[in-house]
């Protein structure tokens, strides 16, 4: 025993980044969430990113053809089954690829981390309880506009309904650990924005938003099956084998998850 | 028992050493000072005691918890003010107490904490707007939102007009009139020669000096220095043989002298005896702020003597 006590005693002392981090009572996290979702809403890109979405689907749900002409190219779908889901994905991509990464760079930059670190709040905690909130709000997001797409005009609900919000979930959990890795290391708000912008960009690309997938060459459709939101997307659309998209979806979340938690750093 | 007890900390950044065998201790309801030049390790020395770092060797006990073990325990209990923080933006004065409120055992009253430290106005104000004295009240106030036992303030007034600057020393005033144990950081003399009861002098990461500021003052010469025009010749023989004196220069008509403490009254008496005027007569006290210089230019440069242009005193 005293072997062990003296080898630990000669050990660099360094205290672990996320240890005592997540100790807190109901009434301190309640705290942090509220002061999250105020300066969150104080944001004027938060209106954006939850707006943006909606009006897409409101222009797409107006235009007559989109919403009734079934397309033999979509699988005999409408152009607007097709795009309900992938304004729906806008809600977390953007959520987890922009907002969460400017957001923890934010609290970085402003030197508030530091702050919180030498009082009582548990500075884990508080990125937890920020993370509490944009995923809150991601999936009131997403939950808003398929309620709007499939109840008021009519899009096709997908087939296996248990599959889809299984990879939805997956695959949200998958760009916010991309976006984890991103709020872990991005030193301000620009650096956030600059890598995290890319990649919520080459995911919205796979998810349809600019071009449809099933009208993409086949090699890319293949390659789209890589990215976390065109595995969601061919999943909803049930093509492809689906133990294939969810393990894609799996192994971005941990290896996003562990990644983001070697490498973050408080100031 | 010491509220705070550093004993040989030593602190190395690669090749740099920061801090080098810091031994100090801090008595109940005193506000003790850290002074020092910039990038003397006055700020490497607060964040270990404030757990923000450990030291690679040495101790430090803080009400008798050692910060990096006892971290959680220590928070509740002590107050930080950190000379590199912030606050989000777009947070208002009233949640940011609020927030942290949310997380201590024993809170103080928001509202009562806003007036004491002329923040009611600002309640609602976001952080960004606030000016940078006020933006130091809240931190101050944050700081004590808890009900501390031991407070540490790292840089309080830098950047403060000398308006903002005199309201926060009222303030830690009013903090000690509470009991509450001050550390307090700075590279003002001016500040520390008005709130300090005790003072380590710190100097690229040594204590060079540990004593009240008057006492330090004295230390280092503790010199008083004089300057007139005499109005009938004086040799300078009969100045040099007082005992006080320590130098005498000439500059044109004038006659500077410098010596210990009961210089002003051996010259005035002699020349009174000799019945000469002293025209033009310019005393000065050295403050700490000459004993800064000395102590700290020891090292640096050949010259120690305590000669720095100050008016006044």
């Amino acid at each position: 025993m005293t072997t062990t006590m003296s080898a630990r005693d000669d050990a660099p002392r360094r205290s672990a980044p996320l240890a005592p981090a997540f100790r807190m009572t109901p009434k301190g996290f309640r705290a942090l969430v509220a002061m999250h979702a105020r300066l969150l809403f104080r944001e004027p890109g938060t209106a954006v990113v939850v707006l943006l979405p909606l009006a897409l689907l409101l222009i797409f749900a107006n235009v007559h053809s989109a919403r009734y002409t079934p397309q033999k190219a979509l699988g005999g779908r409408t152009v607007l089954d097709v795009y309900v889901p992938t304004f729906a994905a806008l809600m977390p991509l953007m959520l987890a690829l922009t907002v969460l990464p400017g957001r923890m760079a934010m609290l970085r930059e402003s030197k508030a981390l530091r702050r919180f670190r030498v009082s009582p709040v548990p500075p884990a905690g508080m990125l937890v309880a920020l993370l509490a909130v944009i995923v809150s709000l991601a999936a009131a997001g997403v939950v808003l506009v398929v309620a709007v797409g499939v109840g008021v005009y009519g899009a096709a609900m997908p087939s296996g309904l248990g599959t889809v919000i299984a990879a939805f979930v997956l695959g949200s959990a998958a760009v916010f650990a991309l976006g984890l890795i991103v709020a872990a290391v991005a030193p301000g708000q620009g650096t956030a924005n600059g890598l995290g912008a890319p990649m919520m960009i080459l995911n919205f690309f796979f998810s349809g938003l600019y071009f449809p997938v099933a009208e993409m060459p086949h090699w890319l459709q293949k390659t789209g099956e890589f990215v976390p939101f065109g595995a969601v997307m061919d999943a909803w659309a049930g093509q492809g084998a689906l133990w294939q998209h969810l393990t894609v979806l799996g192994c971005y979340t941990l290896l996003g998850g562990v990644a983001a938690v070697k490498l973050f750093r408080w100031e | 028992m010491h509220v705070i007890e550093v004993s040989g900390l030593h602190k190395q950044y690669g090749a740099v050493t920061a801090v080098q065998e810091v031994s100090f201790s801090v008595e109940q309801g005193e506000i003790f000072g850290i002074l020092g030049p910039n990038g003397a390790g006055k700020t490497t020395t607060v964040e270990c005691i404030s757990g923000l770092r450990t030291g690679d060797r040495g101790a430090v006990r803080v009400l008798g918890l050692d910060p990096t073990v006892d971290g959680e325990q220590l928070r509740q209990v002590v107050g930080v003010q950190l000379q590199e923080a912030g606050l989000p933006d777009r947070l208002k004065v009233r949640e940011a107490l609020e927030v942290f409120a949310a997380f201590y055992r024993k809170t103080a009253d928001i509202d009562a904490l806003l007036d004491r430290l002329g923040l009611t106005e600002k309640a609602d104000t976001a952080y960004k707007k606030l000016s940078g004295g006020q933006k130091q009240r809240l931190a101050i106030a944050i700081a004590l939102i808890g009900e501390p036992q031991v407070v540490i303030l790292d840089e309080l007034t830098t950047g403060l007009d000398p308006h903002a600057r005199r309201e926060v020393w009222e303030l830690v005033e009013q903090i000690r009139a509470d009991s509450v144990t001050v550390l307090l950081v700075t590279h003002f003399m001016e500040e520390a020669e008005r709130l300090c009861d005790r003072v380590a002098l710190i100097d690229r990461g040594r204590v060079v000096a540990l004593d009240t500021p008057a006492g330090i003052t004295q230390r280092a010469g503790g010199g008083q220095r004089m300057r007139f025009k005499p109005s009938a010749p004086i040799a300078d023989e009969d100045l040099r043989a007082l005992p006080s004196v320590t130098s005498l220069s000439h500059h044109g008509a004038q006659i500077e002298i410098e010596g210990g403490q009961d210089l002003i009254q051996q010259v005035t008496s002699l020349l009174a005896h000799r019945q000469i005027i002293a025209g033009e007569l310019r005393i000065e006290q050295s403050t700490l702020d000459d004993a800064f210089l000395a102590l700290t230019a020891d090292a640096q440069a050949p010259d120690n003597s305590p000669t720095n242009q100050r008016n006044g005193a």
